[in-house]
C-alpha cells in the first residue's frame, strides 16, 4: 500500500544473491512524531515541577519543592504523630490495664503482630504455629516459663537459657547406658505410652533419687511451672519441661527421648530488650516488648 | 474467501524459486564464500547456539533453585549466588555477543561488498572472545568477581575483553572503510555505535587499581560509583542489547520479507535520537537511593522521551512487512522476527514507565524488574537471535534448513515458555511489591518478609516451568540446526 506513493532512495545494496536491500522513504508516522513531541513536552514539565538540572551552586528544585528525604521525613511524621496517642498511654498503662482495654489492646497487638512477623517468626513460625523441633510453638498452653503477661515480657526482654544436663557417662553425666534407658522408659510411661514396666520401675526410682530429674521436672515430671516438689511450687525460671502432655520441644520418640537424657540439651532464646546487656539482645525498647508479649499472650495459650 | 495456493514450505529457502519482488531484481544463488570471510561467521554462529544452550540450561536452573532451594546442593560453586552472573554474562555476552559478531561480520561485509579488513584481527576477536567467555566460567563459580552487575570480570579479563573489543572495531571501521558501496546500510550504523559505546562503556566502568592478580579496587566510589555502574549497566541494555540487535532487524526483516526497509527517513531520525537519549537514562535504576533526586529525574525524563525513539526500529521492522503480511503464514522465520519486535516495543514502553519513581517505588526490587528484563531478554534479543540464526546458517552452509516444522514448533515453545515467564514474574513482582508496603493505619508492616516469599513460591515454579519450555525449544533449534549442517553439501576440492 505506502510503496505505491513512496519511492525508495534509490539505493541498493547486497544485490549479489537474493533480494536486494532498498529503503522505501516513508515519510515519519505522524503518530509516533506527535508522540515523540508529547514525550518531550512530559519532560519539561516534569522538570519544571521536580529537581532537575545542575545549575552552578546546586540544581533546579522545582516549583513542587519536592524532595525524597521531604517525602520520607513526611512518612514517618504522620506515622508517629497517628502513634503518638496510643504509645502514650501504651507507655504508661500496665500489661494488665492493657489487657482489659479492648482498644489499647486491639493497638498493642497490631504492632506486636508486625513485630513478630519480622523478629519472631522465623524461629517460632508464622503467628507462633512453630518451625522445626527445638523452638517452642506459642499457639498452645503448653509454656516453659509461664504464660502470664508478665512470665511472657520477662522471656521476650531478657531471654532464657534452657539447660538440660547430659546424663551418659561416656557424655559427662553419671549414668550408664542402661540407666539412661531406664530412664527413658519411665518417662515414657509418665505420657501413658507403652514401655518395658520393670525397666521403667527401675527408672522411676532413678528419676526421683540419684538422677534428681524431679528437682526440676517436679515429682509428677509435669514440669517446673505446673508442678510441685514436696508439696512447694516449682520455680517457674526454671523452664523444666511437662513430661505427661503430647508437647516435646525436641521430639517425643522413644530414640529422641534418649538421646536427650543422655547428651542434653541447651537451647537459647535471645534476650530482646534493649536493657538486656545481652550481646545478643536486638533493642527492642519496652513499648515494643510490651507489644509483642501482648500478642504472643493472645495467641491462645496465655494465663 | 479465496483459498490461497499450497505453498511448499522447503521453497521458501530455495532461493531459485523464489517469486520475483516488485522493485528488484532477486539474484540466483552465488557462492560468495571465497568472496567474503564467512568461516569466522560460521564459527560465531556455532558457538551462539553452544552458549545459548548453556545459558539459557543455567538460567533454568537457577529457577528450579529459587523454587526448590535444596537444589543448590549445599555446594557454594553451584550456589545461586555465583551462578547467576554466569546465567546473565552467558546469556549477554557469549550467546548475544556471538551472535552479534556472526551476523554484524556478515552484514558488513554484504553490504560493503568488501572482505573483512584484517584476518588477523578477525582471528583475535573470535579467540579472544572465546577465551574470555571460558574464564568467565572457571573464575565466577570459584567466587571470582568484582561485583559489578554485568561486569563481574576480573580486571584481568577486562584488559583481555578491552582488546578484543578494540581489535572488533578496528576490523569493522576497516571494512566500512573498504566499501566498495557509496553509502553505508543503516545496519552497519547501528552495529558501529554499538562497537563504539561498548568500548567507552566497559572501560569508564572498570577503570580500577589491580592489588594482585584476581582483586582490584574501582577508581569510582561511593554514589559515583553506583552511577557509573548503572549507566554502564543501563546502556549495556541499550547498546549492547538494543542498538547492535536493530541492526540485525535492518538488514535480516528486508533480507528475509523480500521487501525495501519502510522509512529511510525514520531510520535516520530514530537512530540518532536513540543514540542521544539512551546514554542519559543510567539513573532511573537508582530512584529512592542515595543519588541526588535531581539525577533520577533526568535519567526517568530522558526514559521517557526514549519510548518513541526505541518504537522507531520496531516501526521499520514491522512496516517492512507492509504488502507482504501474507508471508508471516508460511514463515516462521518472519514470525520470530515480528514477535521479537513486539516484545520489543513491549518492552521499551515498560521500563520507562517503571522509571518513574512512583512506578518504580512499586516495581523496584521486586519480580516485576526480572519479568522486565526477561520480556525484553527472551522476548526481543533471543527470538531476532534465534530469526537471524536461521536466516543465516542454510545461506552459511548453502543448503536449505533441515525442517521447517521444526522451526514452527520451536517459535510456539520460545512464545509460550516466555509467556509463562514473564506473566508469572509481573503477578508476582507487583503482589511483592504491594505486599512490601501493606500497612495498617499506624504504620504496623502487615506482611513479614517471610510471607511475602512464601506468597511468591507458585509463581517461581511457574517461571521455570516457563524456562523449561523456552530451553526446550532452544535444544530442538539446536537439532535442527545441527541437521541442516550435517546435510550441507560437501565442499570437493
Amino acid at each position: 500500500m505506502a510503496d505505491k506513493q513512496v519511492e525508495t532512495t534509490g539505493h541498493q545494496w547486497d544485490d549479489e544473491e537474493g533480494f536486494p536491500l532498498q529503503e522505501f522513504n516513508n515519510p515519519l508516522p505522524r503518530w509516533w512524531l506527535y508522540s515523540f513531541y508529547a514525550t518531550i513536552l512530559f519532560a519539561v514539565i516534569y522538570w519544571i515541577l521536580y529537581p532537575a538540572w545542575p545549575i552552578p551552586g546546586g540544581f533546579t528544585k522545582g516549583v513542587l519543592g519536592w524532595s525524597q528525604y521531604q517525602e520520607l521525613q513526611k512518612e514517618m511524621t504522620d506515622a508517629q504523630s497517628a502513634r503518638k496517642v496510643f504509645d502514650d498511654r501504651l507507655s504508661a498503662a500496665s500489661l494488665e490495664e492493657i489487657a482489659a482495654n479492648p482498644q489499647l489492646l486491639a493497638y498493642a497487638k497490631a504492632g506486636g503482630r508486625a513485630l513478630f512477623a519480622n523478629q519472631c517468626a522465623g524461629c517460632h513460625g508464622t503467628e507462633g504455629s512453630g518451625t522445626t523441633q527445638g523452638f517452642p510453638i506459642l499457639v498452645d498452653d503448653d509454656w516453659l516459663y509461664g504464660g502470664t503477661l508478665q512470665e511472657i515480657y520477662a522471656t521476650i526482654a531478657n531471654g532464657r537459657s534452657g539447660t538440660m544436663p547430659p546424663h551418659l557417662q561416656a557424655a559427662g553425666g553419671a549414668f550408664s547406658e542402661a540407666q539412661v534407658n531406664d530412664l527413658a522408659d519411665f518417662v515414657l510411661t509418665l505420657s501413658n505410652r507403652p514401655a518395658d514396666k520393670a525397666a521403667a520401675e527401675r527408672g522411676k526410682a532413678l528419676f526421683m533419687g540419684d538422677a534428681g530429674c524431679h528437682l526440676c521436672h517436679g515429682d509428677h515430671g509435669r514440669g517446673s511451672v505446673l508442678d510441685t516438689l514436696g508439696g512447694q511450687p516449682l520455680d517457674h525460671n526454671t523452664g523444666a519441661p511437662n513430661l505427661t502432655d503430647g508437647i516435646w520441644l525436641h521430639g517425643g520418640d522413644r530414640a529422641t527421648i534418649v538421646q536427650t537424657i543422655a547428651r542434653g540439651r541447651a537451647s537459647k532464646m535471645p534476650a530482646w530488650g534493649v536493657d538486656s546487656g545481652e550481646s545478643l539482645g536486638r533493642n527492642l525498647g519496652p513499648l515494643a516488648v510490651k507489644q509483642l508479649a501482648l500478642y504472643v499472650h493472645g495467641l491462645g495459650g496465655g494465663k | 474467501m479465496a483459498v490461497p495456493p499450497p505453498v511448499n514450505p522447503s521453497a521458501k529457502y530455495d532461493p531459485v524459486v523464489r517469486a520475483p519482488a516488485r522493485g528488484a531484481t532477486p539474484r540466483p544463488p552465488v557462492d560468495l564464500s571465497e568472496k567474503y570471510d564467512f568461516t569466522v561467521v560460521k564459527w560465531f554462529s556455532i558457538a551462539a547456539m553452544v552458549y545459548g544452550l548453556v545459558g539459557f540450561l543455567v538460567g533454568d536452573l537457577l529457577a528450579w533453585q529459587l523454587t526448590f532451594p535444596v537444589l543448590n546442593f549445599d555446594l557454594p560453586y553451584i550456589s545461586f549466588g555465583r551462578l547467576r552472573p554466569l546465567h546473565t554474562s552467558a546469556v549477554i555476552f557469549a550467546f548475544g555477543g556471538s551472535v552479534l559478531f556472526a551476523t554484524s561480520y556478515y552484514v558488513v561485509q554484504r553490504t560493503c561488498k568488501a572482505r573483512l579488513f584484517s584476518s588477523l584481527l578477525t582471528s583475535i576477536t573470535f579467540w579472544g572472545w572465546n577465551l574470555v567467555v571460558v574464564l568467565v566460567v572457571v573464575t565466577y563459580p570459584l567466587g571470582l568477581v568484582q561485583g559489578k552487575e554485568y561486569a563481574e570480570p576480573i580486571w584481568i579479563i577486562d584488559l583481555l575483553i578491552t582488546v578484543v573489543w578494540v581489535a572488533y572495531l578496528i576490523n569493522f571501521v576497516g571494512t566500512l572503510a573498504r566499501r566498495k558501496e557509496p553509502h553505508i546500510y543503516v545496519a552497519n550504523w547501528f552495529f558501529l555505535a554499538f562497537i563504539i559505546t561498548v568500548a567507552v562503556l566497559h572501560i569508564v566502568n572498570n577503570l580500577e587499581v589491580p592489588v594482585n592478580l584476581t582483586d582490584s579496587y574501582p577508581v569510582w566510589a561511593g554514589v559515583q560509583g553506583a552511577l557509573i555502574q548503572w549507566w554502564y549497566g543501563h546502556n549495556a541494555v541499550g547498546f549492547f542489547l538494543t542498538a547492535a540487535f536493530l541492526g540485525i532487524i535492518y538488514y535480516f526483516v528486508p533480507k528475509q520479507a523480500e521487501r525495501p526497509i519502510y522509512s529511510y527517513r525514520l531510520s535516520i531520525v530514530h537512530f540518532w535520537s536513540l543514540m542521544f537519549l539512551y546514554i542519559w537514562a543510567g539513573p532511573h535504576h537508582l530512584q529512592y537511593t542515595a543519588l541526588p533526586d535531581w539525577v533520577g529525574t533526568l535519567g526517568a525524563t530522558f526514559s521517557i522521551m526514549l519510548i518513541l525513539p526505541s518504537w522507531g526500529g520496531m516501526i521499520n521492522g514491522i512496516m517492512t512487512l507492509s504488502g507482504v503480511w501474507h508471508k508471516l503464514r508460511t514463515d516462521p522465520i518472519l514470525r520470530f522476527f515480528i514477535i521479537s519486535l513486539s516484545f520489543y516495543g513491549m518492552s521499551t514502553f515498560e521500563g520507562p514507565v517503571m522509571s518513574l519513581k512512583s512506578v518504580n517505588a512499586l516495581s523496584h526490587y521486586t519480580d516485576w524488574g526480572i519479568g522486565h528484563v526477561h520480556s525484553g531478554g527472551l522476548g526481543w534479543v533471543a527470538m531476532v537471535s534465534f530469526a537471524a540464526l536461521y536466516h543465516l546458517v542454510p545461506k552459511l552452509w548453502q543448503t536449505r534448513i533441515h525442517s521447517v516444522a521444526m522451526i514452527n514448533l520451536h517459535f510456539w515453545m520460545a512464545t509460550i515458555g516466555i509467556v509463562f515467564y514473564i506473566t508469572a514474574m509481573w503477578i508476582s513482582g507487583v503482589m511483592q511489591g504491594l505486599m512490601a508496603r501493606a500497612h495498617d493505619t499506624f504504620g504496623n508492616l502487615t506482611y513479614s518478609f517471610a510471607e511475602i516469599v512464601q506468597a511468591t513460591h507458585p509463581y517461581y515454579f511457574i517461571r521455570a516451568v516457563g524456562g523449561l519450555i523456552f530451553l526446550s525449544g532452544a535444544i530442538l533449534m539446536a537439532y535442527n540446526l545441527w541437521m541442516t549442517v550435517r546435510h550441507a553439501p560437501r565442499v570437493t576440492a
